[in-house]
């Protein structure tokens, strides 16, 4: 490291998933000076994508309990006498049970590479509790994966799509629309047809089913305005309203799953018709589903918000650990931290994702956990005439106390996966290991690549080719009390939560900004650097008047949705 | 979008801190030069067409934002990408050490293979020179780049660096011409309606 870290800052942010990095953006572009530093050696905490040899770092990290202590000189004797510490975490513990399973040798993955291989190898000598079924070989091509820790599609008109656009983290970024929206209903997987021109068209619907959906939906979209309609229902679950409705059990089951993605218990007859509104309010804007899935994966956000920061001045500083934080015993506040080189960095705000935090400090805290699975398969769960398609499917639970699992299956226009393979997303709230809680879906629609069955008969299910299985601490709920003598300019940011929008981050972001910032705007819109377009051929400065006037002028009909500035290069 | 605007590339400038990155950005863009200029802030892109060989290209050149002063660029920094200027200091030997560890991290990050890299010794205005032409030459050969010697100070040098980087570009049509096969979804305030209308249809009110 050549340089060395000013000390002194207004904000500390530490850990860079994707509330951090809001807060770190909105701090930075309302002028606070923000150092954004994260113990790991890539952006996001648990809001991260991994290329494969990224994985297998990751996993390394997590399945072998070395403590990879750095050197840190001691910095208990840095601590005054007029002053504490309060020492932070120096292994993450968020993630448990994590086990690896490979099905495929088959050459046409071009699964071949040594390193994959030896570490499989050192993972079967060093932990028997991994169980790996077959070497896996893989190519560099296997980097092209981006596997998220956690997958979240974006609403199209929830807060983060708000504010991204507001703050021009936009041009960061770029998109897929979901392409479908899938149930799971007697053993098949099948099409929940969303817009009306898909209700219309659908073939699996009859005449008079089309009308009632229609009837129904249409309703939905305004249903505040007919109270009378609903209040004698108040009181009772959604799944039993929707027996009410002139709906057949086909469509009460796509409303319930597909559309309010909510389960028999989980909702009112409120929540439920709020979640369906929600659902056909954001159909429309960017394509056929209420969804966007951002390219080359969930990690990409986080980034896109990091460099907001630091285009607004912030510093960053990966594999940085901080050691503590330092607290005054008079006022009772924190005043610094300090790092692994043992320097001190003072600061007026210090923002702390929860798995920094020590055992001393979180030991009153209960955490919820996320189930995780992620799959590599050779096909999708419903083929269609195009290899493309973005899909998500809710599978309902089984048992009663289990939970409803979620499944988002991406294609390799998302950049997530090779072509000719699916990258596949199971998440639920746990109630038993991961693997425990998901593995009976993974089966119900997944059949494990064997090499015999190459020229069998037409396999129905897609092959499983690879599967991934881990627990993830959801620290969303937790409320700041119970972490323990926090001082009050200590913030502590949650990670990821299972819901499948990214709600909870911004609104966690933009409270925690409102409380370092009073009445600051949260994230406005940077003075667009296309807005000076200079003209290399007439050098004269007025060429600007050809070129200030981007956002009347030059947007062609029909370019994908651009902020500004369409021609941006684009991937 | 400018009807003869051939295509618009994204050109990304990286190399050691101090080297000069947003001097030259700004020497090219807005042809002014701050010998005070601090360590990068606010410094986005910046957005400027030129013409090679009768080809109006628009350029975005994407500046570090700083981030690379403790090595953590982000990686979606580089997606995308067409052309890489890798700038080192010719009068500071270790800028152009490190120049190894910033082909790792374009190999690591980058999109694509076929993308054009231009090597530039930046500073050869002053007078305590470390790096000879040749050394930096060789080193550009070696790893099949583009090369030049400029300094942002005279303006030696700049205007070259970015054309003969977008005429390489401009001779590498799959680099360019494919980019709408895969395009994504650009957010905007503008309602899009392709997918049957806002609201799916079901809104009253349009």
């Amino acid at each position: 490291m050549a340089d060395n870290l000013p000390s002194e800052f207004d904000v500390v942010v530490i850990g860079t998933g994707l509330p951090e990095s809001i807060i770190a953006a909105a701090c930075s572009r309302s002028g606070q000076r923000v150092l954004h530093v994260d113990s790991r050696s890539y952006y996001g905490g648990n809001w991260a994508s991994f290329s494969f040899s990224g994985l297998l770092s990751w996993l390394k990290e997590h399945q072998e309990n070395s403590d990879i202590v750095n050197e840190c000189p001691p910095w208990q004797e840095k601590i005054l006498e007029n002053e504490e510490a309060i020492a932070l975490s120096r292994k993450d513990k968020t993630i448990q049970h994590v086990e690896v399973f490979c099905y495929a040798r088959y050459e046409k993955y071009l699964f071949t590479i040594n390193y994959v291989h030896d570490f499989l190898f050192t993972c079967l000598q060093k932990k028997p509790a991994v169980r790996i079924y077959m070497a896996l070989v893989a190519t560099s091509l296997l980097d092209m994966l981006k596997i998220d820790l956690v997958t979240k599609l974006l609403y199209s008109r929830g807060l983060l799509i708000d504010l991204l656009i507001k703050s021009n983290v936009s041009r960061y970024a770029e998109f897929k629309n979901i392409t479908r929206i899938l149930a799971f209903r007697e053993g098949r997987v099948e099409q929940v047809p969303c817009s009306r021109a898909d209700v219309f068209n659908s073939k699996q619907l009859t005449m008079v089913e089309k009308r009632m959906l229609m009837k129904f939906l249409t309703f939905c979209m305004e249903y505040e305005e007919h109270p009378d309609e609903y209040k004698a229902y108040e009181e009772i679950t959604f799944y039993e309203y929707l027996k009410t409705q002139k709906l057949t059990p086909n469509l009460q089951y796509f409303v319930l799953h597909s559309i309010a993605m909510t389960s028999e218990t989980a909702s009112s007859t409120i929540d439920g018709l709020r979640a369906t509104k929600n659902f056909l309010h954001c159909l429309g804007r960017y394509g056929n589903t209420p969804f966007l899935f951002p390219l080359y994966g969930q990690g990409e956000l986080p980034q896109c918000f990091c460099r907001m920061c630091a285009v607004f001045g912030g510093i960053y500083c990966l594999r940085h650990l901080v050691q503590c934080l330092v607290v005054d015993k008079e006022s009772g506040k924190c005043k610094a931290v300090i790092d692994q080189f043992g320097q001190r960095i003072i600061s007026k705000h210090f923002l702390v994702e929860d798995s920094y935090f020590s055992e001393n400090t979180c030991s009153h805290v209960q955490y919820r956990q996320i189930s995780r699975a992620v799959l590599i398969t050779d096909r999708s769960v419903l083929k269609t005439d195009s290899d493309q398609q973005i899909s998500i499917l809710t599978v309902p639970a089984e048992e009663p106390g289990a939970f409803a699992v979620r499944v988002i299956e991406l294609c390799s226009s998302t950049m997530t996966c090779m072509k000719g393979t699916y990258l596949v997303h199971l998440t639920c709230t746990s109630s038993k290991t991961a693997r425990e809680d998901l593995e009976p879906v993974v089966q119900k629609l997944f059949t494990p690549y064997t090499e015999k069955e190459i020229e069998n008969e037409e396999v129905e299910k897609p092959r499983l080719l690879w599967a991934l299985y881990f627990n993830m601490r959801d620290s969303s709920d937790v409320s700041r009390n119970s972490y323990n003598d926090l001082p009050s300019n200590v913030y502590v940011c949650s990670g990821p939560d299972c819901a499948l929008g990214n709600d909870n981050a911004v609104k966690q972001a933009e409270a925690l900004f409102q409380q370092i910032c009073p009445n600051e705007d949260f994230c406005p819109p940077p003075p667009n650097p296309e807005d000076i377009i200079l003209d290399g051929d007439s050098l004269q400065p007025e060429a600007s008047e050809s070129s200030a006037i981007p956002e009347a002028n030059s947007e062609t009909p029909r370019e994908s949705a651009n902020l500004r500035n369409p021609e941006e290069p684009s991937e | 979008m400018d009807e003869d605007v051939l295509t618009t590339l994204k050109i990304l400038i990286i190399g050691e801190s101090g080297v000069g990155k947003s001097s030259l950005l700004l020497r090219f863009t807005d042809d002014t030069f701050d010998p005070e200029l601090a360590a990068t802030i606010g410094v986005d892109f910046k957005v400027k067409t030129i013409s090679v060989d009768g080809n109006k290209a628009k350029l975005a050149i994407w500046d570090t934002a700083g981030q690379e002063r403790f090595r953590t660029l982000t990686p979606s920094y580089y997606r995308g990408a067409q052309g890489v200027i890798l700038v080192y200091d010719v009068t500071r030997r270790d800028t152009f050490v490190k120049l190894d560890n910033w082909l790792n991290e374009l190999e690591t990050y980058c999109t694509r293979n076929d993308i054009v890299n231009m090597l530039v010794g930046n500073k050869i205005d002053k007078e305590n020179r470390e790096v000879d032409r040749n050394e930096g030459l060789k080193f550009a050969r070696k790893h099949s780049m583009l090369f030049i010697e400029a300094s942002a100070k005279t303006c030696d040098g700049v205007q070259c660096a970015f054309e003969e980087l977008v005429e390489k570009i401009i001779q590498t049509p799959g680099l360019w011409e494919s980019e709408n096969q895969n395009k994504g979804v650009k957010l905007t305030h503008r309602e899009e309606g392709q997918g049957g209308g806002a609201c799916g249809g079901y809104c009253s009110v349009l």
